[in-house]
């Protein structure tokens, strides 16, 4: 019974060593372990480096021409998101420009602007955004109605001085309602935040689901995986573990290096410290893993295997709802999205990270990643069989 | 002797022309018999657009639900709420009592966000001061905070007007529109009027596609083409196959003809399926195409020279479509991405294929407008044909190389084999 057991742990070393050797050998695997996610982690939080776009051009056109239009425009100009970078004597020409793509939108300040509202004749200012580039847009939305908001009032705050109010009067008669916005945790709206957080493990996710299919597919189209199976003391489990263990040691190196450089190094909100990040991302990589082990035991073709896993890791971007929600998409797709990991990974980031609750909310996530990382068990015969049997076609 | 060497070289000409053809052909054959280059070149672009339309299809969140903690229980305060809950974006699920009520209730995920309305709130009206309404927001999506916030902030305004009119004492209803707003302000969200997130991003996916279904396509023929080869070699011994720009030309032939009828379906298509933004003029889109279709194809092709094995295009190239999404300047406006990786974006033709077409399909850009792009596209072309041309220029040595050596090996053999033979 003892020498049984000892046997089944000299052959999980046999053939993690086995693997290590393949590990070393293709230099594939170097890219898509260790450069790959570095690079994406690097490139992800440089681009987004500024946390907000700064600066973004727009255009002015201001047939006005009176202080009123100029101190409107350059109010508009100070603020830290808009540089106003060209001008125009008409609303076509600034449009041909956005087509262009020089200006992302443009405030219209329309001819005797200042004279009607002196005059109460109630004059229209407008402003345009290009909706296409949904960042953008939005964010120049929001300082450009601002600043309408605020020309309004430094004219009414004229209007009512004269009728003999003191300026804190004024301020709570232009503005008796005020909102208070508190985004809780990322309080800057930093979107290096609220995209990298989800974007690199999407990406570290996605790679571990072709490693593993490859690693396993490999084996079938080189005719190597009677031998793989002999090592493992022909059994399909210790032959996976065996196979799988070097791979999660290295991810789980590079998933928690991701994390201490998040968390630590560039200081993303973690209220849960960082201990319940590092599980989190184990737990996520396992889970993978399993994922990766169901893809190819239910297509035991590594071409099928990898476009399957290529498939589920891109799409899981879009359906795990960290850009667009979920609870926005129809209501079947809203229960295809629990089937990708990345899902419940982004949830748990949600809860731990981003708002410090304590884990015992994140039990349901848990347990789906848990049941993703006990789904191979149902595709392990199927596998064997296919290790067993499988003839490779190109 | 002129009119000698001019026949010869129109000889040559003819024969370039037919060997053209005829690897035009063959590689035709070769793509349509593959299974694996047949799911990216039709079952990819037929299917993941679909996929990625379904997911954005509703284009905006609506009726995002938040909590409520009313201190004021005042007649003001619940006309706020009303307001509130009848706009689109947001849906009032709960009034809690406290703030720890409602902070529960976003901890089950049941509110994603919190609507606090001080007890001095209509007092405050009453009095003539300021008064302030907190809200706050789960930042696990920004689409959440936005909806939020645009509902209050609409609501808040809409009812500082009618404050400010009841205490102005005006006595016209004129009158009463000034004091509202001396200057009234409009805004128009152009090319994008909801803006809704298919709109926005679908374009910018369809084109990726593209070049990325490109690259794999042509990495699995080419990793193909070397297993099949007894020196793992990419250029076949055939007497067909014996110059650079014949092959070239001949296989750019064959996937172009794919991929144009792949286009139309993709950028013709799919956005009417899903009655996306599409305002371009249709000669605009095919001169902005085909530059980019020649770009993309032999930027693959030059990639293709890194490909061994069949099964390594999917690792090398499939992770790489998120980092060009975002290099693109669609999502990240291109405005605030840092020189560096500007500089990158330059090398890939995705980038100017999006911005391009995005600008003619959504803005209705004439060609004059995205002139810079095209141009790009153009250079990129002529510059990644010719890497094109030297790698296989190489590859072609190579497998000359080899079946020279082994050649004189087979003769070595054999000279040694006869000179036993004699012993």
């Amino acid at each position: 019974m003892k020498a049984e057991r000892k046997k089944k742990y000299i052959s999980l070393y046999n053939v993690s060593k086995r693997e290590c050797k393949n590990l070393v050998s293709r230099p594939i695997y170097l890219f898509c372990m260790v450069i790959a996610p570095l690079f994406c982690t690097f490139f992800f939080t440089t681009l987004m480096g500024s946390g907000l776009p700064t600066n973004l051009p727009i255009g002015a056109v201001d047939q006005d021409q009176t202080s009123v239009s100029r101190n409107l425009l350059r109010n508009l100009d100070a603020f830290q998101q808009i540089a106003i970078t060209e001008r125009f004597t008409d609303v076509a020409a600034a449009r041909r420009s956005m087509q262009r793509g020089d200006i992302y939108g443009f405030f219209y300040i329309p001819h005797q602007t200042a004279k009607k509202a002196i005059a109460q004749k109630r004059p229209t200012i407008s402003f345009y955004t290009n909706s296409s580039y949904l960042i953008a847009g939005s964010l120049l939305y929001r300082d450009m109605r601002t600043m309408s908001e605020l020309t309004n009032g430094a004219l009414a705050r004229e209007t009512l001085r004269a009728k003999g109010l003191t300026d804190d009067q004024i301020q709570s008669l232009l503005q008796p309602i005020v909102i208070d916005s508190h985004p809780i945790n990322n309080p800057w709206l930093n979107y290096s935040v609220y995209l990298c957080n989800t974007l690199i493990p999407g990406v570290l996710m996605l790679l571990i689901f072709q490693i593993t299919v490859y690693s396993i597919g490999v084996e079938l189209k080189e005719k190597t995986s009677r031998e793989w199976l002999r090592q493992g003391n022909n059994s399909m489990f210790i032959s996976l573990w065996g196979k799988l263990l070097p791979h999660t040691i290295i991810f789980f190196i590079i998933g928690s290096f991701i994390d201490v450089y998040l968390y630590c190094y560039l200081k993303f909100p973690c209220e849960s410290g960082l201990g319940p990040m590092i599980f989190a991302t184990l737990f996520m990589i396992l889970a993978a893993q399993s994922t990766g082990v169901v893809m190819i035991g239910t297509l035991p073709t590594l071409r099928l295997g990898l476009s399957f896993a290529s498939l589920w890791g891109v799409v899981s971007f879009s359906i795990s709802g960290f850009t667009y929600p979920v609870m926005a998409m129809d209501s079947w797709l809203q229960g295809i999205a629990n089937l990708f990991p990345l899902r419940h990974y982004f949830l748990i980031y949600v809860d731990q990270a981003l708002n410090g609750y304590p884990m015992i909310y994140s039990w349901n996530s848990y347990l789906a990643l848990l049941i993703f990382i006990f789904l191979p068990f149902a595709v392990i015969n199927r596998l064997k069989k296919a290790m067993l049997y499988y003839t490779y076609q190109p | 002797m002129t009119k000698k060497g001019k026949m010869k070289f129109s000889d040559i000409i003819l024969q370039g022309m037919q060997d053209t053809l005829y690897i035009w052909k063959r590689e035709f054959r070769l793509t349509v018999r593959d299974q694996g280059v047949l799911i990216f070149f039709i079952l990819v672009p037929l299917l993941y657009p679909i996929i990625y339309a379904l997911i954005y299809n509703n284009e905006v969140v609506r009726d995002v639900p938040v909590a409520v903690v009313d201190n004021s229980h005042s007649f003001k305060s619940r006309e706020f709420l009303r307001h509130v809950d009848g706009t689109p974006d947001v849906k009032i699920i709960s009034y809690s009592s406290n703030m720890e009520e409602a902070r529960g209730l976003m901890r089950n995920k049941d509110a994603y966000g919190i609507i606090y309305i001080p007890s001095s709130f209509s007092k405050d009206i009453a009095r003539m001061e300021q008064t302030h309404v907190s809200i706050f927001c789960d930042m696990s999506g920004l689409l959440y905070y936005k909806a939020i916030l645009s509902a209050c902030t609409e609501v808040s305004l809409d009812m500082n007007n009618d404050i400010k009119i009841e205490r102005a004492g005006n006595t016209t209803d004129r009158q009463d529109e000034i004091t509202r707003y001396p200057i009234k302000y409009q805004y128009i969200p152009m090319f994008n009027p909801q803006n809704g997130f298919a709109s926005f991003l679908i374009p910018a996916v369809l084109i990726l596609i593209l070049q990325q279904t490109l690259l794999l396509g042509i990495g699995l023929s080419a990793g193909t083409a070397r297993e099949r080869n007894q020196f793992k070699d990419l250029v076949p011994i055939n007497k067909h196959y014996n110059g650079t720009l014949r092959i070239v030309m001949g296989k750019g032939l064959s996937y172009f003809m794919v991929y144009a009828i792949v286009s139309v379906y993709l950028l013709g298509v799919v956005p009417r399926i899903f009655s996306l933004n599409q305002i371009g003029l249709l000669q605009t889109l095919i001169m902005f195409i085909v530059p980019y279709l020649a770009a993309c194809i032999f930027f693959a092709m030059t990639c293709s020279i890194f490909v061994r094995n069949r099964e390594l295009c999917f690792l090398i190239f499939v992770f790489t479509s998120i980092p060009l999404l975002f290099i693109s300047g669609i999502s990240w406006p291109g405005a605030a991405i840092p020189p560096f990786w500007k500089a990158i974006s330059y090398i890939f033709p995705s980038t100017f294929g999006i911005n391009g077409f995005v600008r003619i399909n959504n803005m209705g850009a004439t060609l004059d407008e995205v002139r810079h792009e095209s141009q790009v596209l153009w250079i990129q072309a002529g510059v990644y044909f010719i890497t094109t041309c030297l790698v296989y220029r190489w590859q072609i040595l190579n497998s000359r190389l080899h079946v020279l050596r082994k050649h004189r090996e087979m003769k070595n053999k054999r000279l040694l084999d006869s000179r036993e033979a004699v012993e």
